[in-house]
C-alpha cells in the first residue's frame, strides 16, 4: 500500500482550509473517477481522503457532503442498531456542531476492483455529565464505485474492549 | 405496449437473478457460520473466504483469513447462530446484515455474544467470496 503523495498532502492541505468543501467533495470523488481502472494506490487516496471528507462533514453538520458520500442503500450500525440513510442524516442535522470530536488513526485500504473494504480505528471524544469522555472504536466501512463516482454502501464499529 | 412489455419481462429477469444471488449468498453465511465455523472445517472456510478477508470481532479485535482460522481452531467448541438476514445487492458487491448469538468455549472458559453483524461479499470468477466481516455487540 503506498501512501499519498507530497503533491497530494499539499493540495489536502490547501483545500482543508479553504470555505470550498463541497467543491473540495466533488474533487476526492473525481480522483475516485480517475482512479477506477488503474492502480489501487489511487483508488486508496480517493478513499481516504472520502472518509476523512466523512468525518469532517459530520462535525460540521453538513448533511449535503453527507448524502453525496452516502448510497441511499447505506447500511449503518451505530452502537449496535441498523440505521437507515435517512435516520442518520436526520440524527446529524439535529446535533449540536462538534458536540463530539472524532479523531481518525491511520486506516488500511483493500481495493477490489469497484469495491474498497476501509478498516481503522478512530477515538472518540464525548462530553457526558460535564466530564470529557474518550472512547476507542474499531470499525469497516465498505465503498463501491457507481456511477457518479465513490459511495459508502456499508459502515460498522464497535468499541475496543 | 411492446416496450412496456418487455421491460417488464427485463424486470422480473433482474429480480429473478437477484433472488437467486440473495439465496446463495444466505446459503453461503448459513455454510460458513452455523456448519463450517462450528466443525473447524477450514477447508470450506477456505473455499468460501478471501484470502485478504478481514474480520473484527465484538471486543474490536481484528483479525487476518490466517488469524481467523488459528482461532477457531484454538476454540474448544464455537457455535455461531444468525437470524434476520438481510442482503443488499450493489452488482458484483453484496452486504448481508443479521444478528449473531455466539457460544464459545476458549480454553475452558465459556462466552456467550449476541449482536449484529455486517458482512461483505464480492463475486470473482464466477463465485461469491466473503471479504469482510464485524460483528457488533448488542449486549
Amino acid at each position: 500500500m503506498s501512501p499519498p503523495s507530497s503533491n497530494f498532502r499539499r493540495t489536502i492541505a490547501i483545500l482543508a482550509t479553504s470555505r470550498h468543501r463541497t467543491l473540495w467533495l466533488l474533487m476526492a470523488c473525481s480522483l475516485g473517477a480517475m482512479a477506477f481502472g488503474q492502480q489501487s494506490s489511487n483508488t486508496e487516496t480517493a478513499i481516504r481522503a472520502l472518509e476523512k471528507e466523512w468525518t469532517y462533514a459530520q462535525g460540521h453538520n453538513d448533511n449535503r457532503a453527507l448524502d453525496l458520500i452516502f448510497d441511499n442503500a447505506l447500511v449503518y450500525v451505530e452502537y449496535g442498531r441498523l440505521v437507515s440513510k435517512g435516520e442518520y442524516l436526520a440524527r446529524i442535522k439535529h446535533e449540536i456542531p462538534s458536540s463530539d470530536e472524532i479523531v481518525m488513526d491511520p486506516v488500511t485500504v483493500r481495493a477490489f476492483a469497484d469495491t474498497a473494504v476501509v478498516i481503522g480505528t478512530y477515538r472518540e471524544k464525548k462530553l457526558h455529565r460535564g466530564q470529557r469522555e474518550i472512547k476507542r472504536w474499531r470499525f469497516i466501512d465498505t465503498w463501491i464505485y457507481k456511477k457518479n463516482g465513490w459511495v459508502l454502501v456499508a459502515a460498522a464499529s464497535t468499541p475496543l474492549r | 405496449m411492446a416496450a412496456f412489455c418487455l421491460a417488464a419481462l427485463c424486470c422480473t429477469a433482474q429480480a429473478n437473478r437477484d433472488s437467486k444471488e440473495e439465496q446463495e449468498l444466505l446459503a453461503l453465511e448459513r455454510v460458513a457460520k452455523l456448519q463450517a465455523c462450528e466443525s473447524k472445517d477450514l477447508a470450506t472456510l477456505d473455499g468460501i473466504l478471501d484470502d485478504g478477508f478481514l474480520y473484527v470481532d465484538p471486543s474490536g479485535k481484528h483479525y487476518t483469513k490466517r488469524e481467523f482460522f488459528t482461532f477457531v481452531k484454538s476454540a474448544d467448541s464455537f457455535q455461531y447462530v444468525t437470524e434476520a438476514m438481510a442482503v443488499r445487492l450493489h452488482g458484483n458487491t453484496a452486504i448481508v446484515t443479521g444478528l449473531y448469538q455466539i457460544r464459545i468455549v476458549l480454553h475452558g472458559q465459556p462466552s456467550l455474544e449476541r449482536g449484529r453483524f455486517v458482512d461483505t461479499w464480492l463475486f470473482e470468477n464466477g463465485k461469491w467470496k466473503g471479504v469482510a466481516s464485524i460483528d457488533v455487540s448488542t449486549q
